[in-house]
């Protein structure tokens, strides 16, 4: 439900799975398999020689040391910058507000109603029933429009659908109060607080 | 499951699709911690090597002549554990990457009512509240009754008291009524077995 980028997860893992297969491969094939120790022979000292070659062109005029390796120290920069954001976008996507529409009545302004009036009600709500060891609710932006996700923690044995069924009602009668249909995700969990608590006897 | 969502919006498919199936933002964040600690050491020694001094824990010149020579200079042993270390992690991450990544959990799609709600339940509830009504159809104690529920199919186990039949239809009706009330999506199938021997005391 939150805006974490599944599609560039899934590509750059899978990026960084086969580097890691590709260097593991090469590795345990030199220590087993003497002809490709000799191709790597054979292959690499010309590649480190163009790269040595490389680096002793672009000295620093009368000094010892190439600017190269600023460079280098620059684009790892950069790959550490990408990847602080690829890390930042990770879970992202919580929304402020539930409802923001242009009021057409008599005083100008637009109308706006939080997410929090909407968490606050349903937890309220949720909190004393005693099929449930824990409930949230939190607003996220799906694709700029905003939609409620109820995650709750019945206790061993509450069946799924009527809790649910219920849980419904209570957000059908928020929406008469904010006035605008909200799509709802009721997402039913277990955790660690559900797993060591004892059945719920009563339903 | 897309009848339901379009009257709720255009995106509630999407949404469903992403409650059920991993994102991989655990591993996605290992990955990028991973490369920054390598890209971190790789600045602090381009870096070293830029303003002439002694490097940290290597010269990349020495690394990179090591490199060259390889399968001298080490045991075989070593690198071949090396090598098979990088490899098993690198799987770990390809296949992270390219399985299908869901989630043990199933849709439900509520009372039939096309405006219902978008219902996302953990497989492991779907199994306590099917123990519930297992153990009360055969009537034995929670700790006879085994739920497992996986994608696509329902497997209840139950030991019942010496001396006590339990009736294998009542608890797969039973069951499969619970289920019905579900109307998971995807539909499991319901296996019962009923253990040939009983529990004492129970």
């Amino acid at each position: 439900m939150n805006s974490t980028p599944t599609l560039l997860n899934r590509v750059l893992i899978a990026l960084l799975g086969l580097v890691l297969i590709a260097v593991g491969a090469l590795l345990m094939l030199l220590a087993a398999v003497p002809a490709v120790a000799s191709w790597w022979h054979s292959w690499s000292p010309g590649v480190w020689n163009q790269v040595n070659q490389a680096f002793n062109a672009t000295r620093f005029p009368g000094r010892g040391e190439s600017w190269l390796w600023i460079v280098v120290a620059l684009a790892l920069l950069v790959l550490i910058g990408l990847m602080v954001a690829w890390v930042a976008q990770q879970g992202k996507g919580r929304a402020n507000l539930l409802a923001f529409e242009y009021d057409p009545g008599e005083v100008p302004g637009d109308v706006r109603i939080g997410g929090g009036v909407a968490e606050q009600a349903l937890k309220h709500a949720l909190a004393n029933r005693p099929d449930l060891a824990g409930a949230t609710v939190t607003t996220y932006d799906v694709k700029g429009s905003p939609a409620l996700k109820v995650r709750l923690l019945p206790r061993q044995g509450v069946a799924p659908h009527l809790l649910a069924d219920e849980v419904y009602a209570l957000v059908a009668a928020l929406e008469q109060v904010v006035g605008k249909r909200i799509p709802v995700l009721i997402h039913i969990g277990a955790g660690a607080r559900t797993r060591f608590s004892r059945a719920e006897r009563v339903r | 499951m897309s009848r339901q969502m379009e009257s709720q919006g255009p995106d509630m498919g999407r949404i469903l699709h992403r409650e059920t199936h991993s994102s991989r933002a655990v591993v996605a964040t290992t990955a990028a911690v991973l490369v920054i600690a390598l890209a971190a050491y790789g600045l602090l020694e381009a870096a070293v090597h830029a303003f002439g001094q002694p490097a940290w824990l290597i010269e990349p010149q020495v690394a990179a002549e090591r490199l060259v020579a390889l399968p001298a200079g080490i045991s075989p042993l070593l690198l071949g554990a090396i090598g098979a270390v990088l490899a098993m992690f690198g799987l770990v991450f390809f296949l992270n990457g390219v399985l299908p990544g869901r989630r043990a959990r199933h849709l439900v799609r509520g009372g039939g009512d096309a405006a219902g709600p978008a219902v996302v339940v953990d497989d492991e509830v779907i199994a306590s509240s099917l123990a519930r009504r297992a153990r009360l159809a055969a009537n034995v104690t929670p700790e006879q009754v085994t739920v497992v529920v996986s994608q696509r199919q329902v497997v209840v186990n139950v030991r019942p008291t010496s001396g006590v039949p339990v009736d294998h239809d009542a608890v797969l009706n039973a069951v499969q009524s619970e289920l019905g009330g579900m109307a998971l999506d995807p539909t499991p199938e319901v296996q019962v077995n009923v253990a040939p021997s009983g529990v004492i005391g129970a």
